[in-house]
């Protein structure tokens, strides 16, 4: 199946780590230009080195989740350095936290807000293109209890309301919105690998509960986001689609 | 990245700059040192009798007439707070038939044994012998119990079995200059435990010495601390390292979420992790920079401290057999005692001290408790120590083990083995 991503164009919030990072790599395989953002100076100008080495057109920033105008200059950025957009991910995520009230305004900025102003910014480069499409990533613990009650899961739900609803306003205007809920992923300095060497409990009662008894690896959450995103889901507007291996028990009626 | 450590330039009373390296060698220690029952006898005759040992705290016994028994192999000594303030320790034992005077800690106007009431002052001279005129030979010609050398320092009391000791501060030196700007008088005793171990107590000085270890039997530190980047310095008898904490290891990759030891690092100095925004890595400067600020106003006075002093073990050996985690707000002071006869038994005391906030309420004395090794919890980490020293005991008493093959990350067992063989032998 051609996913018809050849010259398209796609920024990827968060894409310096993990599922955003492999999201990244799913999307320049497939042959689009690419922009990101991320914390880590040094991993956006590796990412930059390995997009160059594979002729990808690539615009990348370092950007502090939390601030709001560095995140609208940045997807206005990629908009002019890829010359327009197709599609647009949000992926960054500030990570889970329980016990202090400041988690909820941390979650609230860095999850929640991030992907906001991004596609505000996005929306009139996205308005000019043939297959433009708009993915949200939230969390299987957002519609599944999962560790703790804690805000990380609450306002990735509010994500999911959000994107629905945004997905029955732009479809008139032919733009998809859809939203991605990956469950426990591991990967290559994620925060399950630290979980399961500094707390180990946490982590065996998460692989307990998968199915298969191990966890998801970021590039098979990239590879059913990158088709979400992508001109081949063509019919797939507003649909929240669970990854999580069969973590969760729910028969989603 | 490497870490970061204070600058020659940045203030700091502990000295701070790396100690030359020592050059002892590459061979194998001798196993028999932990197995031995000879070597144990040498050990005693010419170490133990010879070196200060630490015997308790100066808040231990506060008032005239309070005393504490401390026990090292198969001495015991009675420390107690003479009229005058000072302090003195003696044997504990009678000179009529040997029994034992005292046990524990407590006040006493004098030491009476219990056996034939043969009674002691404070100061250790008779104070009476019942039917004395029953004993033609008289009272024995040495006046009272035995006296051991006693001396003072940063809070705790020494004593030494060996009269020709040199002063206390010259024994401890350099460490007297490196340890008081921690101002160990201003914390409190918050645990006081011992541990029957089954194991040689070097086996367990070792353990502490070296933190090459973390990574196979404490993993979840690999996530609070810096294992192998640490800065080792020996001087005269004494060692040290420093280890970095709330950083993690080179051995393990960044996360984007703040490892929860880390966190409360950071809650326990009032930092409000969901607040910080920068990378893990960064943590540790942060965290130093946000205690300095705001210590004052939390009652904390850091002012004699480093930066990396602030979240940073400074680790420390003092010959033979203490084991200090010094830290800004707290310190984590292990004894090891060899057992009475058993090579391959010990005793563990614990002591954790807590720094106070000013005008904070000092807390009740802990109780000591004892008890043998897997009875209680000594939290994770330390179990996880003590669950592993039977086996290094036992596989050492093994045939098939020559000795100990030690690298470079353990640099201070080889280097307290250096000092144990100026007294010993090798
Ligand atoms: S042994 Fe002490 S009084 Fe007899
Ligand atoms: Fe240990």
């Amino acid at each position: 199946m051609d996913l018809r991503l050849k010259g398209l164009k796609a920024a990827v919030t968060g894409g310096t780590r993990g599922i955003g990072n492999a999201i990244v790599h799913v999307l320049a395989e497939e042959g689009c230009a690419l922009a990101t953002c991320g914390r880590a100076p040094e991993r956006i100008e590796s990412l930059r080195r390995q997009m160059d080495a594979a002729g990808v057109r690539f615009h990348g920033e370092t950007v502090q989740g939390r601030d709001g105008e560095a995140m609208r200059n940045w997807t206005r950025n990629s908009v002019e350095a890829l010359g327009g957009l197709d599609i647009f991910v949000a992926s960054l995520s500030a990570g889970g936290g329980t016990d202090e009230e400041r988690y909820w305004y941390r979650n609230f900025e860095i999850d929640l807000m991030s992907a906001v102003r991004g596609v505000e910014e996005a929306l009139p480069a996205l308005r000019q293109s043939k297959c433009p499409s708009i993915l949200i990533l939230a969390t299987m613990a957002a519609s599944e209890t999962f560790v703790a009650p804690m805000a990380y899961n609450a306002i990735k739900a509010a994500l999911v309301t959000w994107s629905k609803q945004l997905s029955q306003q732009l479809a008139p205007e032919g733009i998809r919105v859809n939203c991605l809920s990956p469950g426990p992923t591991m990967f290559k300095g994620s925060n399950w690998e630290m979980i399961r060497v500094a707390r180990s409990r946490i982590y065996d009662n998460a692989v307990r509960q998968q199915p298969t008894r191990r966890m998801g690896t970021a590039e098979e959450i990239a590879r059913s986001a990158v088709f979400l995103a992508s001109p081949a889901a063509s019919w797939c507007n507003g649909s929240h689609l669970l990854v999580d291996g069969g973590f969760s028990k729910r028969v989603p009626f | 990245m490497p870490v970061e450590r204070i600058k020659p330039t940045d203030f700091t009373r502990t000295p701070a700059t790396p100690a030359a390296k020592p050059d002892f060698g590459s061979a194998t220690i001798p196993k028999e040192r932990y197995t031995s029952a000879e070597y144990m006898r040498l050990e005693w005759e010419r170490m133990w009798t010879k070196v200060w040992l630490l015997g308790c705290r100066m808040d231990d016994i506060p008032n005239p007439g309070d005393y504490h028994v401390t026990s090292i192999g198969k001495e015991e000594i009675i420390l107690v707070r003479q009229k005058d303030m000072s302090v003195r320790g003696f044997f504990n034992v009678c000179l009529h038939r040997g029994n034992r005077i005292m046990v524990g800690e407590g006040n006493a106007t004098s030491f009476k044994c219990q056996y034939h009431f043969w009674e002691y002052g404070l100061d250790g001279a008779f104070e009476n012998i019942p039917d004395l005129e029953t004993f033609p030979q008289g009272a024995p010609p040495c006046k009272g119990l035995r006296e051991v050398k006693c001396d003072t320092w940063n809070s705790f009391v020494w004593f030494s079995m060996n009269p020709e000791a040199e002063p206390l501060l010259d024994y401890l030196a350099p460490l007297p200059e490196h340890l008081e700007p921690y101002h160990f008088e201003r914390m409190v005793k918050v645990a006081d435990m011992t541990v029957e171990w089954d194991c040689n107590w070097k086996t367990s000085v070792d353990a502490f010495n070296e933190s090459y270890h973390v990574q196979g039997i404490h993993p979840e530190l690999l996530y609070f601390i810096e294992d192998k980047d640490v800065q080792i310095d020996c001087y005269g008898r004494h060692n040290r390292y420093l280890v970095p904490f709330s950083t993690i290891s080179h051995r393990v990759e960044e996360t984007t979420e703040i490892p929860h030891l880390i966190k409360h690092a950071m809650k326990e100095a009032g930092m409000n992790p969901a607040d910080f925004d920068g990378r893990v890595t960064e943590v540790r400067k942060a965290l130093q920079a946000f205690k300095r600020k705001h210590g004052p106003a939390m009652g904390l006075d850091y002012s004699d401290l480093n930066d990396d002093q602030l979240t940073d073990d400074y680790h420390y050996n003092i010959f033979p057999n203490l084991t200090l985690n010094t830290h800004a707000d707290d310190l984590m002071l292990f004894r090891q005692r060899p057992h009475p006869s058993d090579p391959n038994k010990m005793f563990f005391d614990v002591f954790i001290f807590k720094l106070l906030k000013k005008d904070e309420p000092r807390p009740k004395k802990p109780r000591h408790e004892q008890f043998k090794h897997g009875e209680k919890s000594l939290g994770l980490v330390l179990d996880q120590d003590a669950y592993n020293l039977p086996g290094v005991q036992a596989g050492m008493n093994s045939d098939s083990f020559d000795g100990l093959w030690i690298g470079d990350q353990e640099l201070r067992i080889r280097h307290f083995h250096h000092v144990l063989e100026s007294y010993v032998g090798s």
